[in-house]
């Protein structure tokens, strides 16, 4: 009975497409090196447990974080994306993630403007002390992400020759 | 609006006293009423010159090529080309002193069909901001956090905020599959002078048929968000384009995001500004991050 409900799990940008059984969402995860890598790396060795669908990728800093990044994670295989860096004031850099603030704001709002739901694009301020927090975040995020079933807007393997 | 008779003897006055070796304005195209930008380097050619509301195109984009580069240059700006060029001379990309800039009193535009143009119709800074000489006028009163006059959010980008999720992605679907990946968006920006460009990643070819609606939509957002904060809805980019895709939402909506979030100056309107991503403020919205 619980397979038929997922079963008819739909993407909630294109409601005719319905999720394949047992759909699990991929999350691109960015992380800043000095604080939330950091954070998630304290979750690992606390041995708290959180969800397996984010794929990790670490940068120096949030604000190196170009939109081209998100763009790029969602056109291919993400169906989420998961940017975290330093809480406000704590950045290695001073001020790299008020920096980055403004442009998340920015990109959130046009990516929610051409049509992907706003809960896809998901920020957050982690320390390198927040273990506990890190895995909530993943699991709310993976949690948000399920609901709004897979991403089917302008897949690029959904356009390639074959 | 009609400057051709003033501009035809600046030129000439320009090219008599060796002040400039190119001039940049526009020039009737010979085969209808609509004008295309020509430049200059003969004196003999300055009767060409022509300037009145079919002068449509943002000439500060002619900086960026060869014929002009290290050149004493003289052209023609209105209010939104002016404000491109303050871009380009915070940015470093060309010298303010090879340059004499012809500023216009602006009052708008006209498409081919005589209309006036939408972001004519919406222009809060119709008059050129830097400039050696301006013509038609002085400069009304002391320019605010946006211009002249107030803002207002672009009536396309409202409307279509007001639509359902699946109504917005249906239509920028269609939107991005319209795209050709001619790139003539890029070419014709006045801010768009990056030597390599990341967006050519996805270069339309033969033999990856990489022209896809996925590819589109690629290239015209990161274009776009990287021109955030920058943009001075000029539109040269929406003349160029052969497809005819409103790229004008893309641009407006990250223009009323800045402006009613970060209360920032409308970009290129104060010299010096390098625009709002260049700065930040501790009072910044912070409620959408966990």
């Amino acid at each position: 009975m619980e397979a038929e409900v997922k079963d008819q799990l739909v993407s909630i940008e294109k409601p005719g497409l319905i999720a394949p059984p047992n759909w699990e969402p991929v999350i691109m995860g960015i992380l800043c090196n000095w604080c939330s890598y950091a954070g998630s790396d304290l979750t690992g060795t606390s041995r708290i447990q959180y969800p397996p669908n984010i794929r990790i990728i670490r940068v120096p800093c949030s604000s190196r974080v170009d939109p081209w990044f998100l763009i790029k994670s969602l056109q291919t295989t993400a169906d989420g994306v998961l940017v975290s860096g330093c809480h406000p004031g704590d950045c290695h850099y001073i001020s790299g993630n008020y920096y980055a603030r403004r442009r998340f704001l920015v990109t959130k709002k046009l990516l929610n403007f051409v049509g992907f739901h706003e809960n896809r694009i998901q920020f957050s301020w982690v320390s390198a002390a927040e273990g506990p927090k890190f895995a909530k975040v993943v699991a709310k995020v993976t949690d948000d992400i399920k609901k709004l079933g897979p991403l089917h807007l302008y897949k690029k393997e959904n356009f390639e020759k074959k | 609006m009609n400057y051709t008779k003033q501009i035809q003897d600046i030129a000439a006055k320009l090219f008599a006293e060796g002040k400039i070796d190119v001039f940049v304005g526009y020039r009737m195209n010979g085969f209808d009423d609509n004008q295309v930008p020509v430049l200059i380097t003969d004196p003999q050619d300055v009767s060409k010159l022509v300037f009145t509301d079919k002068s449509v195109f943002n000439l500060v984009n002619y900086l960026k090529s060869d014929h002009t580069r290290r050149k004493r240059v003289g052209l023609v700006v209105k209010g939104c080309d002016s404000r491109s060029l303050n871009l380009m001379l915070t940015e470093s990309q060309v010298k303010r002193q090879n340059l004499y800039i012809i500023g216009i009193a602006c009052e708008g535009v006209v498409d081919d069909a005589g209309q006036k143009m939408q972001n004519c119709t919406e222009c809060v800074v119709p008059d050129a901001v830097v400039f050696d000489e301006l013509l038609g006028g002085t400069l009304s009163g002391s320019l605010t956090l946006t211009g002249s006059k107030p803002y207002q959010v672009n009536a396309d980008v409202t409307a279509l905020a007001a639509m359902p999720l699946t109504e917005r992605a249906a239509y920028f679907e269609e939107v991005f599959e319209n795209c050709i990946r001619c790139n003539a968006c890029r070419h014709s920006c006045p801010l768009c002078y990056c030597a390599k460009c990341c967006i050519d990643q996805e270069t339309a070819t033969l033999y990856n048929g990489a022209n896809t609606t996925s590819s589109a939509f690629h290239a015209l957002m990161t274009w776009s968000l990287h021109l955030a904060g920058r943009c001075v809805d000029c539109r040269n980019c929406e003349k160029a384009c052969p497809s005819h895709l409103p790229l004008h939402l893309l641009h407006k909506q990250n223009e009323s995001v800045i402006y009613e979030n970060f209360q920032e100056h409308l970009a290129g309107v104060i010299p010096e500004d390098r625009g709002a991503f260049y700065k930040y403020s501790l009072k910044d919205p912070d409620d959408f991050i966990m």
